[in-house]
């Protein structure tokens, strides 16, 4: 429908014209950082929800962990981490997953109330996320729905950017060798308790660099050369 | 925190230095690390705007010095925390990753605010050696919890208050307190202060047997006003007291604070496990039989002396000390059997039991010095006897044979003092390097039994020589240098020069042998008389051959690491396995790796001095 990326800033403007004001529309307000850019003078956020399935018309959020990356560090005081009041029973399979029972679900805070933080913390950055479509999906299902309009951001995705490095390596990819705790190991990075916001945003936050060291060990390191053609 | 990541924070409070830290400081430690990756081959430290602390997360980092040489190498879990310690950011250690790695960085001024936060952290990045060196005996000393030995205070022996009565309580009820409590004694107070003392026997004599009413005060069947002790009196100086006295109680009080009581009972518990009393049955014992028995208790003596945070020097001293009663009741066992010298002979001894420094698995090292009326053909036959069963007699008991030979039943080590002369004249005076490391041993010599005149005479003679003589220190020198410490640690591996790695530390070839080696050469160069390395190195520290600083790190140095051998064999003695000197880096806790390297770097620094003084260059 829209060409490749160059389109994305158009996008931003035509959605801003018509988003009422709110915080999707002084989200949307903030220009993205430039394509050209080097990675080392822009800031991402590094992101990972924790989710009921796999639909973001039915279903839902559990919980958000971000991290951000400047000068291509992970700064360990921004992070964040935060458990969504989900109204009604949690499936099985998820609370046993993420460890997010009815419970805690119900003390969680209200997507209304995160999702503007998240844009807040998201405005002139890059969002990070391992497999960002399922990021992508429902984040733009949670703006429709409680901020009238669509979630747009200039976006890299972690499973992408391996999937390229390990296929130039000539690496018969098995099913599952793309998995974010799969991939940690590969790239000899520390393993954290799976299946948590916080800690998936901090591998991918790590894998990230990994990644970027072996694309571009050294400067220059444009934006355009990671962000996913979407 | 505001966010969990425990992880992180359970991660560094398992790494020193942050495992000083107080947990709630622990807490805080996440929210100040920035985390970056660093490709195999990339400099470091890496660019940055502010002065940090490293710590290598995963993968690894060389260090090298201004001239390229390898300094250390970081794994895992290890800080360069060098950054933080000096006052600027343009320290000489220069390095790169080695490893593809992952980073947690802290800027500096934060770590400065946790220095002030907690002392012993604060201590960990004090550029003061001495102070660190001192730090770590005392990490040693503070080990496992006490263990009654000769100089365990009384207070250490104490087992809960005292039982006490008051004047005019009755005999009953006295009777009653110490059944209660199962003592056989209890103090009597009179306005809180200690009046008199009443034991099972007092109750029996002055009671029981003379028919007096129970119900009499107490008063009437106590001792009064009994001896006390201090609470830091040592457990030697209350036996000598309870002896005197003929005394089966002793109340412990300081002042006039009664604190508990000791008894004969206590005695009889820690009995066994007493050096004294091994070396009571050694000095009683009619033949090697009773000798071998006695001696079996020496390995699990020694551990339990290490388990009662004895000094390694404490711990050499005991067993040299037990060492020295068995040769000597052996050479009186054999004197008595084949019958007394036909002239006069002193045994000595060399080696790590001369130093005082033997632990339990040392090979025997020791010779004959005969008077000079010694004849070959008419008192030869009577000298070897006495060596071979000497000798067979300490291996028996566990000494097992020099592989060297340097024993007194090797003709060459029995000898009349005028060969000896010649030995010493010559080893001196024309050295050669490999005589010289063969003969290191016989520098190191102390008179066991026999007229000692004939080992003084040697021995005043032998520092007389060696002090002028630059050429045969040379080469001394050359000897203590041959054997060098490592540089450090590496994940599970020690790291020595070139980058080699080694997969166990050997504690007495990387880490006595050449303090021991050092020592030496000060007192042959001093003409100092002591044999012991930490009184060597105490004198020469006094007589000027090296500031005494650096003879007190080398002496702490000397202790640090006798003491980590002491608590590894200990460990194998408790497994049942033959005690060695090499122990896995594993085993190792952060902190003992770290106290390890400033021992290797005393040690080094003083080889490089003594190398640049001889002008000894084996070191490149």
């Amino acid at each position: 429908m829209f060409g490749p990326f160059v389109s994305l800033e158009r996008r931003r403007a035509r959605a801003l014209a018509d988003t009422a004001p709110g915080p999707l529309h002084d989200y949307l307000a903030v220009p993205f950082p430039s394509r050209n850019r080097d990675l080392a003078e822009v800031e991402l956020v590094v992101l990972d929800l924790e989710t009921t399935g796999l639909d973001p018309g039915r279903d839902r959020i559990l919980s958000m962990g971000w991290v951000l990356i400047r000068g291509l560090r992970v700064v360990l005081a921004s992070a964040q981490h935060h458990i969504l009041r989900v109204d009604g029973p949690i499936p099985e399979a998820a609370a046993v997953l993420h460890e997010i029972t009815d419970d805690r679900a119900a003390r969680g805070a209200p997507l209304e109330s995160i999702l503007p933080q998240l844009l807040q913390t998201l405005a002139g950055r890059v969002m990070v996320a391992h497999h960002a479509r399922l990021e992508q999906r429902f984040l733009d299902a949670a703006c429709r729905r409680d901020l009238g309009g669509p979630f747009l951001a200039p976006t890299i995705d972690t499973l992408v950017l391996a999937r390229r490095v390990l296929e130039r390596r000539n690496h018969t990819l098995q099913s599952g060798d793309l998995r974010l705790f799969a991939l940690g190991r590969r790239f000899g990075l520390p393993a954290y308790k799976a299946h948590d916001a916080l800690y998936d945003a901090l591998a991918t936050a790590e894998l990230f660099l990994a990644l970027v060291a072996d694309i571009a060990p050294r400067p220059p390191r444009p934006l355009k050369w990671f962000l996913s053609r979407r | 925190m505001h966010v969990e990541l425990r992880e992180i924070r359970d991660f560094l409070a398992g790494h020193p230095p942050f495992h000083l830290l107080p947990e709630a400081v622990l807490d805080q430690l996440p929210q100040w690390i920035e985390i970056r990756y660093l490709r195999r081959g990339d400099p470091f430290p890496p660019d940055g705007e502010q002065p940090r602390l490293f710590v290598v997360r995963k993968g690894a980092v060389a260090l090298h010095d201004r001239s390229g040489r390898l300094r250390e190498k970081l794994g895992e879990g290890d800080a360069a925390a060098d950054q933080c310690a000096k006052p600027s950011m343009d320290s000489e250690i220069r390095g790169e990753a080695v490893e593809d790695t992952l980073l947690y960085e802290i800027p500096c001024a934060r770590i400065h605010r946790l220095r002030e936060m907690s002392e012993p952290f604060d201590r960990h990045f004090s550029a003061d050696l001495r102070q660190r060196l001192k730090d770590a005996l005392d990490l040693v000393q503070d080990a496992e919890g006490a263990f009654p030995y000769p100089w365990t205070t009384l207070r250490d022996l104490l087992h809960g208050p005292p039982v006490m009565v008051s004047t005019q309580e009755s005999i009953r009820q006295a009777a009653k307190r110490m059944t209660d409590a199962g003592v056989s004694s209890v103090l009597v107070t009179e306005d809180g202060a200690l009046a008199g003392i009443v034991t099972d026997s007092d109750l029996r004599r002055r009671c029981v047997a003379v028919g007096r009413s129970v119900e009499q005060p107490v008063r009437e069947i106590m001792t009064p006003e009994p001896h006390t002790a201090s609470p830091d009196a040592t457990l030697m100086e209350a036996l000598t007291l309870m002896t005197r006295l003929q005394v089966h109680h002793l109340p412990v009080a300081s002042g006039s604070e009664v604190l508990g009581m000791f008894s004969t009972s206590d005695v009889a518990r820690l009995q066994n496990a007493h050096p004294a009393y091994l070396i009571r049955d050694i000095a009683r014992a009619r033949e090697v039989d009773e000798l071998v028995r006695a001696c079996r208790r020496l390995p699990h003596l020694q551990a339990q002396l290490v388990a009662a945070s004895a000094s390694a020097r404490q711990v050499g001293e005991v067993v040299s000390c037990i060492t020295d009663a068995l040769t000597d009741r052996l050479l009186v066992l054999a004197e008595a059997r084949i019958g007394p010298p036909p002239v006069p002979y002193v045994w000595v001894v060399g080696g790590s039991q001369s130093r005082r420094e033997q632990s339990v698995h040392s090979d025997q090292d020791n010779a004959l010095i005969l008077s000079d009326d010694y004849e070959p053909r008419a008192h030869g036959a009577y000298f070897e006897a006495l060596a071979r069963e000497v000798s067979d007699g300490l291996d028996a008991c566990g000494f097992p044979y020099c592989p060297g030979d340097a024993m007194a039943t090797n003709t060459q080590w029995r000898q009349p003092l005028h060969v000896w002369r010649g030995y010493f004249r010559r080893w001196i005076e024309t050295p050669e390097p490999k005589a010289l490391m063969l003969s290191c041993i016989f520098f190191d010599l102390r008179p066991i039994r026999g007229r000692f005149s004939l080992f003084e005479t040697l021995q005043a003679e032998v520092l007389e020589r060696s002090r002028h003589n630059s050429i045969f220190l040379a080469h001394m020198v050359a000897n203590a240098l041959t054997h060098r410490p490592p540089l450090g640690f590496f994940r599970s591996f020690v790291l020595i020069h070139d980058g080699k790695h080694d997969d166990t530390l050997d504690l007495k070839h990387r880490g006595t042998v050449p303090i021991v080696d050092m020592a030496r050469v000060y007192a042959l160069a001093h003409g100092l008389p002591q044999v012991s390395t930490v009184e060597r190195l105490h004198a020469a520290g006094e007589a000027g051959a090296l500031s005494r600083e650096m003879a007190e790190n080398l002496a702490d140095a000397f202790e640090f690491i006798s003491s980590v051998r002491l608590r590894h064999q200990a460990a194998q003695i408790r497994r049942g396995e033959p005690p060695d000197n090499y122990v896995p880096p594993a085993e190792l806790s952060g902190l003992e790796r770290r106290h390890l390297k400033d021992a290797f770097a005393v040690i080094q620094t003083i080889q490089e001095t003594l190398a640049r003084r001889y002008q000894v260059h084996s070191l490149s």
